[in-house]
């Protein structure tokens, strides 16, 4: 698991990113967020590098990170954070990830086919033209994420979460949707064919609290 | 710190092992239900388990103790003394403690059960059944709902926007992410600004 340390700038109130020691090895000890760190180009580099160069990753920082047109085919994360990073064009099959952290950032025309991700959060992720096509995505966190022409074609998505989630254009055909929560989901041309729908949750019962709010409005 | 996470299948709660790899111990939070893989990963982590902690007294969040007892010897911590008897840590209110080499904050947020506790270790909360990804735990009455959503506000939504919520059911989550998509956060402190604003009208 990532260690969430401060930014050693004054009044900096990011993550450090991790860094490499002499010998290539991850260092996850207080350091700088990506702005402040001496060498940015140089720190992007070696994650960038990093990862290319092995296929388990473990405990990676990499706030507000952009990474393009790079291959995750057949790599596997685990407790890695990715906030606030973009992804742009990532070819990713086969990918797995457990525990990692993407929140608040961008994926758009990446391909992250046949992936298996559990215990993964993307609360406020922007999707644009990602595919997750037969994918495993059990046990994750989708709230609030918006997404743009994508698709979750035959995965199954069990126990996941799309709270206040923006879906234009989106497909979800032959899901397994069971358990899956869809609360105060916005929905454009959204396709559900050949999913189960009775097994997820897609209206709840609102509280007491709501109720009042909804009266004063 | 280490974290590995277990799906409990009784319940579908999240059972966790915090291991320290520096003095090689670990801590379980809601041991819901004890399988081989959490004794496997106990063992060949080589771990000693020297503390168990509970979230709250609810069967999937403590069902598998006893098996736990009868091999190893943890100190367990929890709110009520119905979950461990007399050898358990009873803790209250707020406070700190440390175990396995880690300092280990918590929080009473009482409202889904009277003894529910949040803990903190480094930047993650194990948020039990109070608040989880997107809406808040199950409550009896709205007293209790109120009760939960003013200790969630006060003790966890003022923690950092880059905590890590890891909660006892359903997916992990963020501070950040909770305060902008929480179906039953972003109510209350609407209704408290109007409450406010109508005040001020007066």
């Amino acid at each position: 698991m990532f260690l969430l340390n401060p930014c050693q700038h004054d009044a900096c109130e990011k993550n450090s990113i991790s860094h490499f020691d002499e010998k290539g090895f991850l260092v996850n000890d207080s350091w700088f967020c990506l702005e402040h760190c001496p060498d940015p180009k140089k720190a992007c580099a070696d994650i960038h590098q990093y990862i290319t160069e092995n296929d388990k990753i473990i405990s990676l920082n990499a706030d507000y990170l952009s990474f393009v047109d790079m291959d995750f085919a057949n790599k596997k994360f685990y407790g890695c954070n990715f906030q606030h990073c973009v992804f742009t064009n990532i070819q990713s099959e086969n990918c797995r990830l457990r525990m990692v952290f993407f929140d608040f950032s961008s994926f758009s025309d990446s391909n992250l086919l046949h992936s298996n991700v559990q215990y993964t959060s993307f609360a406020g992720c922007t999707f644009s033209h990602v595919l997750w096509t037969n994918s495993d995505l059990v046990h994750n966190n989708f709230s609030g994420i918006t997404s743009y022409q994508s698709s979750f074609d035959d995965s199954d998505l069990y126990n996941s979460r799309f709270i206040r989630s923006k879906l234009i254009a989106t497909s979800f055909q032959n899901c397994n949707i069971k358990s899956t929560c869809f609360y105060d989901a916005d929905k454009q041309n959204v396709s559900f064919k050949a999913s189960n729908t009775r097994e997820a949750d897609f209206t709840r019962k609102e509280t007491k609290l709501e109720n009042l709010y909804a009266f004063i409005n | 710190m280490k974290i590995y996470t277990h799906l409990s299948i009784e319940g579908f709660s999240n059972c966790y092992i915090i291991g320290n790899e520096q003095t090689k111990e670990a801590l379980i939070i809601d041991p819901g239900k004890i399988t081989k893989e959490i004794l496997f990963q106990l063992e060949d982590n080589q771990y000693t388990l020297v503390a168990v902690l509970v979230t709250h007294k609810h069967k999937s969040h403590y069902r598998g103790l006893p098996t736990l007892r009868k091999i190893y010897q943890p100190q367990i911590y929890a709110s009520d003394y119905e979950i461990a008897g007399m050898s358990a840590t009873i803790i209250k209110d707020d406070g700190s403690f440390e175990a396995a080499g880690m300092h280990i904050d918590y929080y009473s947020v009482p409202g889904h059960t009277a003894d529910s506790v949040v803990f903190k270790i480094e930047q993650v909360l194990f948020t039990g059944d109070t608040l989880t990804a997107g809406m808040l735990s199950k409550t009896n009455h709205v007293y209790a709902q109120r009760t939960l959503e003013k200790n969630v506000l006060q003790k966890l939504i003022t923690q950092n926007d880059n905590m890590i919520v890891m909660p006892g059911h359903g997916p992990p989550s963020t501070i950040g992410a909770e305060k902008k998509y929480n179906l039953s956060i972003g109510c209350p402190l609407i209704i408290s600004q109007i409450n406010r604003n109508k005040k001020k009208s007066f």
